[in-house]
Parts: structure tokens; sequence; C-alpha cells
């Protein structure tokens, strides 16, 4: 035999995954998937009016995020330098992706008018997704919890709202509120499939705040539920075979949730980008 | 079967149908559109920024569809 030491290797590997297999696991313990997903309130503040004040998960997630992005433009806006270090250039490499790759390459008017929003809701929504993918002490007493912001669908919505209400305010400034309201339907049609297009356009209005909100929220709370669903399953399996296995697969898991932390901000704002560049130039 | 179990079987049947099933349409779209984005790219290397760019904001809007059923087997299993 040629490579006598790859048997030994092999043998012993696969002693060692019997022994894994055979080998009694952990205690066993609950574990609810869906518990993640719960707000706990962590400061208890006044109701005021129809608003509850108190500090969730959700709003410290938010406030993290906040910090994240603040401290991270101060840092690199105190030292910036013509040779940039590794550090200056991965946030260049950001920034020039929300100007150029975003804006400039979908907007036709208005960039600079409305590059300071898009940019901010692409820099908020990948601070607070890839934030979610670290374990924070923000959990029912303080415990650490694996948890988004954008997980919640009350965080997504009031950013929608917010593209919704700017692509309506940006079209009515530019064109004028009755020409910007009577072009979306095209000017050529016969009188009533004119009305019934434009019905259709404001439905697709409507959806297009829906569509923008339940995605961010279902793909974050799709992969954090799939990687709940592996540390679980390691619980209820109990074998160490198996927990390795599950180790390895919520590596790769991970791995993808990190790209589609970065794709699902990309989407938003490129499709915030769309839908004001749409109403500001109108095509009919 | 008494009522109750029922109820539990037509949840959980449901949200996982919902899901299966609402998983194939976007699936085949979003392998036709990135498989024509690649062989336009391939044919016309230059204008690969624009196509990436268009087929991010058609993989959003497709993708979509594959949530909402996620959202409704998640509201089946959770709120129902």
């Amino acid at each position: 035999m040629k490579h006598p030491w790859r048997w030994i290797i092999g043998l012993l590997v696969l002693g060692f995954l019997i022994l894994l297999a055979i080998l009694p696991g952990g205690e066993e313990m609950e574990f609810e998937v869906a518990g993640e997903f719960e707000r706990h309130v962590l400061i208890e503040l006044p109701t005021i009016g129809p608003f509850d004040m108190s500090i969730t998960k959700t709003v410290a997630y938010l406030f993290v995020a906040v910090a994240v992005i603040v401290v991270f433009t101060i840092v690199v806006a105190r030292s910036l330098r013509m040779k940039p270090g590794r550090f200056q250039y991965a946030m260049e490499a950001m920034y020039e992706l929300a100007r150029d790759g975003i804006v400039g390459s979908v907007m036709k008017s208005g960039k600079a008018t409305w590059f300071p929003f898009i940019g901010a809701v692409f820099f908020f929504i990948l601070a607070s997704n890839l934030i979610g993918l670290l374990p924070l002490p923000f959990g029912e007493h303080y415990q650490p919890a694996f948890y988004a912001a954008t997980a919640n669908l009350n965080v997504t919505l009031m950013l929608a709202l917010c593209t919704f209400v700017f692509t309506h305010y940006a079209g009515i400034r530019k064109n004028g509120a009755f020409h910007y309201v009577k072009a979306w339907a095209p000017s050529g049609a016969p009188p009533v499939l004119k009305q019934v297009i434009w019905f259709i356009h404001v439905v697709s209005e409507i959806f297009r705040l829906i569509s923008l909100s339940v995605r961010l929220f279902a793909n974050m709370v799709a992969g954090h539920a799939i990687l709940a669903v592996f540390f679980a399953m390691a619980l209820i399996f109990q074998s160490y075979l198996v927990g390795l296995a599950l180790q390895g697969a919520s590596v790769l898991i991970y791995m993808f949730e990190l790209f589609v932390a970065f794709i699902q901000a990309f989407i938003f704002a490129i499709l915030s980008a769309v839908y004001i560049g749409g109403a500001l130039d109108q095509d009919h | 079967m008494d009522a109750e179990a029922a109820k539990e079987l037509g949840k959980l049947l449901g949200a996982g149908l919902s899901m299966g099933l609402g998983a194939v349409g976007p699936g085949v779209g979003l392998g036709i559109m990135i498989g024509k984005a690649l062989e336009s790219i391939a044919r016309q290397p230059e204008v690969a920024g624009d196509v990436r760019t268009n087929m991010f904001i058609g993989i959003g809007v497709t993708e979509a569809v594959a949530l909402y059923a996620f959202v409704v087997a998640l509201i089946l299993i959770f709120v129902a």
C-alpha cells in the first residue's frame, strides 16, 4: 500500500464519529423557536396616548444599529486620508455602492435630493440586519438573544411607509398634484379602460407598501427561524454526532444569512430608488 | 378525531402546503430570470452592471411572492 497513514487517519476519524454517535448527548432542554421572536420589555416606561414607550428588545436593537452607524461614520470621517486604510476603503466602497450603484444607476433626476434618504435607508437596514446576526444581551432577563430589528413587521412597515410617503411627496412636488395623479393612467387609452388602469395603479401603489415591508420582514424572520431550528434540532436529537453535523450546516446557513442581510438592504434601497425615480420622471 | 385535533391538523397541513406550493412558482421564475440575466451578461459583458441591477430588482419582486406564502404559513401556525 502506498499511503498507509491515510487509512490510519480514516479509521481514526471513523472511530471518532462512532464514539460521538454512541456517547449520550447533553441533558434534555425545552426550546421554543417562536419564543425567539417575542418582544420582551427591557425598561418599563409609561404609555403616552396610544403609544407604549417601553424599551423592548426591538427598540434596543434599533438603538444599537443607530449607534453603530454613527460611531463608524464618525470614526471614518475623523481620520480621512488620501491613501485609505482598509476600514476607510470598506466604508468608501459601501458609500459608492449606495451613490453610484443604487441611486446613480436607477434615478434619472433628483439624484442629489434623494440620495440622503436612500443612502440612509440602505445603511440603516444593512446595519440592523448584520447586528441581528450577533447575540446581544437583550433577551428576557438580559440573557443573550438572537434577534434582528428588521425581523419585526412594525420596523419594516415604518421604513416602507417612509418610502411610500416620500415617493408621493417627490412626485407631487415635481409634477404638481393633479398632473401626478393623472399620469397614473396612459393618456392615449380609451375612456373606460383608462379608469380601470388608473384604479389598478392605485392598488399596485398600496401593494408596493406591503411587498416592500413584508419582503424584508419575512427574509429576516425566515433566516433567523432556520438558524433557530438548527439549534433546536441539536436539543431534540441529543447526540454529539448530529450536533457536529448541525454545527457545520449552521455555519453554512450563517454565511448565507450574511449574504441575505446585504442583498435585502440592497433590494430595499434600490426599490425605493426605483419608486421615487418613477414618481419624479413619469413616462406618460 | 375531535374538533380540536382536526383544527390543529388543518392549520399545520395548510401551513406546510402553502409554503411548499407557494415556493414552486417563484423558484421557477427566479431560475428563468437569473439564467437569462447570466446569458445576456455572457453575450454582452459590457452591460453586466445594468443587467445585474435590473436582475436584483426582479429578484426582489419575484421573491416577494414566496415570502407572502411564508407569512401565510406563519399566520396559520401562530395566529389563526
